[in-house]
C-alpha cells in the first residue's frame, strides 16, 4: 500500500509496531512523507494517532519496525534531531508567565529575538505574554503550543489535533500559517479528528483503524480507489473505516 | 524565509535550561511553605537553645572550669540545624519533588525530553535547582548564625562551615532521592510517598536498629540520619564526604536512566543495575578512607596537642583487643574517648572487638569480659579502664616513652552568654515570614520584555 507522494521520501515508516501488553495499539504501519508535504493521521478515537506520532517521535519504545530518514534508519535517542512531536492536551510549566516558556524555547534554540516577535505576531500571543500559562484559556494555550513548533528549527514537525480548542476564524488562521510553514520547506504530520479541516490543510492521508493503516493517499487518489469521484474526506472515512 | 535544519544535540547553551529550573522552583507554593514553616521551627529551637545556654552561662561565668564546658557548636548551633535536618527530612522531598513531578504531571516532560539536551544534563541541571531549592529554605537555618553573632555569641568559623556542609549533603541527597522518586514514579503524590519511605524509613531504621549486634548495627548505619552524627559532632571525614557525592550522583544517575519515556523498561532495569553497582563499588572504595579531621575549636574528637605530638612519633604496629560488645555503653565511651581519637593521630592503629557476640548482661562466666588488651612491640598489657587518663599512660608506658606535660594555657576558655533571646524569637515569628512574603509577592511579579517582530513576514 504506497500512498506515493511525489516529493522525495524525507521521513519512512517501516513495519512500524507497539503493543501495550498483549494488546497491538499500533501493527504493521508503513508510509512515508515528502519534504514539504502536510500529512493527515486520520481515524476514530482509540484508532493509535497519538501512539503512532509519539512512537515516532521517540517518545514511546517501539515493539518492531524502523523510522528512516532520507533512507537511513534513525535511532529513537537522535529523532529529537530532525524532528518535534507537539502534544495534545499539553499546558507546559503553568505556573511561568507565557512570556518565560517562549523566551527558554528561544534560548534553547537560538532563535532571535526577531523570530520570537515573529512567532508571537503570528499566533497573536501578544495580549497574554503576561499572564500565567495555567490562566491561558484553552485556544490561547493551544496558540503557546503551536509558538513552540514554530520556534523549534527541526525540519518535521509532528502535532497531534493542531486545530483543537480553536474557533472557525482561528482554524482557518492556523491553517494558513501551517500551510506557509510547508511552502517554506517544513513538513508536517498532523494528527486531526476533524475531517472537515483535515481535507482543507492536508496533502495526503493515512487512515488508521485500530492501530493499522487501511488506506493512505491523496483525496484525489482516495477518491479513485472508492470509485467515489465526487465524494468528501468525511464520506471516503466512513466508506474505508 | 528560514530553511529547516538539523538540530546539534549537544550545542544547546546551558542557560535558558538553568533559568527555567530555577524559575520552576520560585514559582512552585511549597518552596515558600516551607521557608515559612521553616521560620517559627527553627526560631523557637533558636530561641530554646539560647535560653539554655544562658541558663547554664550564669554558672559557668562564676567557674573557668564550668565556662569551658559552653561551647556554643553543642549549645546553639546544633540544636538550631537540627529543627532544620527535621524540616529538610519531612517537607525538603515536596519541593525536590516538584522539579520533575510538575513536568511529568503536565506533560511538559515530552517537550523537554525532545529538547537537545541529553537526560544527565537534564537532571544535572534540576540538581543544581535542587541546590538552589536547599539554599533559599536554608535561609531561617543561616538567619541563626547572624542572630547568634548579633546577641554577642561567639562563632567558630571551621567547624561552624563542617556543619553547613554536613546539612548541605544531607540536603542533597534527600534532594538526589526526590529527584529519583519523581522520574521512577508517574505522579508527584507516589513520588512523594518513595521519597519518604527513604527519609523516614531512615529514622525508623535508626531507631530500631541501631546499638544491636553485629549485621543490625551495619544496616542501621545505612541510615541517612547517621550521616549528619559526624559533622554534629564536628569531624570531617573525607570518606563520609566522598560517599554521600557518590550516593548523590548515583541516585541522580538512576533518576537520568528513567528520565527518557522512550525507553524501554528493561533497558532501564539493565542500565539501573549498572549504576548500582558502579555506586556499590565506589562506596565500599570510599568506605575504606578512614580518616577523619577534628573542625571543633574545642578538640573534642582529639588528645591534647601535647600527646598528640607524642603519639604521632609512635611508628610501631597498635594492636587493640576489645572485650566488649558493641552494644555495651563502655564501648562507646572507649571508641569516642580513645580508639577513634587513637585511629586519628597513630599511624597503624588495628582494633579487634572480640566481646562482639558476647551479651552486655554480666553473668556469662566469661571472666576476660570488659577487658581491653594492647599490644605495641612486643610489649602487651590490659586495662577495664575506657578513660584516656588511664589508657595514655598505659600506651607511653608500653612504647617506653616519657608522657608529655601538659601545654601551659591556650585551653578552650568556653564561651558562656547569658542573654535575652525573645529578639530572635521575634525575628523568626514576624520580621523574616514578612520579609520572605514580601520576597514571594516581588517573585509573583510579570517580567518585563522587549521582542522585535517582523509583522506580515513569513513564518
Amino acid at each position: 500500500m504506497d500512498g506515493g507522494s511525489s516529493n522525495p521520501r524525507l521521513l519512512e515508516i517501516v513495519a512500524l509496531c507497539k503493543r501495550f501488553g498483549e494488546q497491538a495499539a499500533l501493527a504493521d504501519i508503513a508510509f512515508g512523507v515528502g519534504a514539504g508535504e502536510v500529512l493527515g493521521i486520520i481515524g476514530p478515537n482509540g484508532a493509535g494517532k497519538t501512539t503512532l506520532l509519539e512512537t515516532i517521535a521517540g517518545l514511546l519504545p517501539a515493539d518492531g519496525g524502523d523510522v528512516l530518514w532520507q533512507g537511513d534508519a534513525l535511532a529513537p535517542a537522535s529523532r529529537r534531531n530532525v524532528m518535534f512531536y507537539l502534544p495534545d492536551g499539553v499546558r507546559p510549566y503553568r505556573d511561568q508567565f507565557v512570556v518565560q516558556v517562549l523566551s527558554f524555547f528561544a534560548g534553547v534554540y537560538r532563535a532571535s529575538s526577531a523570530r520570537l516577535g515573529d512567532a508571537i505576531h503570528h499566533l497573536g500571543l501578544a495580549p497574554v505574554l503576561q499572564q500565567r500559562v495555567h490562566a491561558l484559556s484553552k485556544g490561547y494555550g493551544r496558540r503557546l503550543m503551536l509558538a513552540l513548533g514554530l520556534l523549534a528549527p527541526q525540519p518535521l514537525l509532528l502535532m497531534d489535533e493542531p486545530f483543537d480548542g480553536f474557533d472557525l476564524r482561528q482554524t482557518r488562521d492556523v491553517m494558513e500559517l501551517l500551510r506557509a510553514l510547508a511552502a517554506n520547506g517544513r513538513t508536517l504530520v498532523l494528527a486531526i479528528h476533524q475531517l472537515t479541516d483535515a481535507e482543507r490543510v492536508c496533502d495526503r492521508f493515512v487512515f488508521l483503524r485500530e492501530g493499522r493503516v487501511i488506506a493512505l493517499g491523496s483525496l484525489g487518489e482516495l477518491r479513485v480507489r472508492t470509485a467515489r469521484p465526487d465524494a468528501s474526506l468525511e464520506d471516503l472515512f466512513l466508506a474505508l473505516t | 524565509m528560514r530553511s529547516p535544519e538539523v538540530v546539534a544535540t549537544r550545542s544547546a547553551p546551558l542557560r535558558p535550561l538553568l533559568t527555567k529550573e530555577l524559575r520552576e522552583i520560585i514559582a512552585g507554593r511549597a518552596l515558600w511553605v516551607m521557608l515559612l514553616l521553616m521560620c517559627p521551627l527553627v526560631g523557637y529551637s533558636f530561641f530554646q537553645a539560647v535560653s539554655l545556654y544562658g541558663e547554664a552561662s550564669i554558672a559557668g561565668q562564676q567557674s573557668p572550669v564550668l565556662a569551658a564546658s559552653l561551647s556554643p557548636f553543642d549549645g546553639v548551633l546544633v540544636p538550631s540545624f537540627g529543627a532544620a535536618y527535621v524540616a529538610v527530612t519531612l517537607l525538603f522531598p515536596f519541593v525536590a519533588i516538584r522539579v520533575l513531578g510538575q513536568e511529568k504531571e503536565s506533560g511538559a516532560l515530552r517537550l523537554l525530553v525532545q529538547l537537545p539536551y541529553r537526560s544527565a544534563t537534564l537532571i544535572g541541571a534540576k540538581l543544581l535547582a535542587v541546590f538552589a531549592a536547599w539554599l533559599l529554605v536554608s535561609i531561617p537555618a543561616l538567619t541563626v548564625l547572624v542572630a547568634w553573632r548579633l546577641l554577642g555569641g561567639h562563632l567558630a568559623l571551621v567547624e561552624t562551615l563542617n556543619l553547613v556542609l554536613g546539612h548541605l549533603l544531607y540536603g542533597l541527597l534527600v534532594g538526589a532521592i526526590a529527584l529519583f522518586a519523581a522520574a521512577v514514579t508517574e505522579t508527584s503524590a507516589t513520588a512523594a510517598i518513595v521519597a519518604l519511605a527513604f527519609t523516614i524509613g531512615s529514622w525508623v531504621l535508626d531507631f530500631t536498629l541501631a546499638g544491636r549486634p553485629g549485621i543490625l548495627d551495619q544496616i542501621a548505619r545505612l541510615s541517612l540520619t547517621q550521616i549528619l552524627r559526624s559533622f554534629e559532632q564536628g569531624l570531617f571525614s573525607p570518606g563520609l564526604v566522598l560517599g554521600i557525592s557518590a550516593a548523590i550522583i548515583g541516585f541522580a544517575a538512576l533518576a537520568s536512566v528513567w528520565l527518557p519515556p522512550g525507553v524501554g523498561v528493561r533497558t532501564k532495569v539493565a542500565r539501573s543495575i549498572a549504576c548500582i553497582i558502579v555506586t556499590a563499588l565506589v562506596l565500599a572504595l570510599v568506605a575504606q578512607i578512614r580518616a577523619s579531621r577534628d573542625m571543633t575549636e574545642d578538640r573534642r574528637n582529639s588528645f591534647s596537642a601535647a600527646d598528640e605530638r607524642v603519639l604521632a612519633t609512635l611508628s610501631q604496629p597498635l594492636r587493640i583487643n576489645v572485650h566488649l560488645a558493641p552494644e555495651d555503653p563502655r564501648f562507646v565511651d572507649l571508641q569516642r574517648n580513645v580508639l577513634a581519637k587513637l585511629e586519628r593521630v597513630m599511624p597503624d592503629v588495628v582494633v579487634r572487638v572480640a566481646g562482639a557476640r558476647q551479651p552486655v548482661a554480666m553473668g556469662t562466666g566469661d571472666d576476660t569480659y570488659g577487658q581491653i588488651e594492647f599490644a605495641y612491640g612486643r610489649r602487651m598489657d590490659t586495662t577495664r579502664s575506657t578513660s584516656p587518663r588511664e589508657i595514655l599512660p598505659l600506651l607511653y608506658d608500653l612504647a617506653q616513652v616519657t608522657a608529655p606535660r601538659p601545654d601551659p594555657g591556650g585551653g578552650y576558655p568556653g564561651y558562656p552568654l547569658v542573654t535575652d533571646a525573645w529578639l530572635g524569637l521575634l525575628s523568626f515569628f514576624g520580621v523574616l515570614p514578612a520579609l520572605i512574603a514580601l520576597a514571594w509577592w516581588f517573585s509573583r511579579r510579570p517580567p518585563s520584555y522587549t521582542f522585535a517582530s517582523h509583522a506580515g513576514d513569513d513564518p
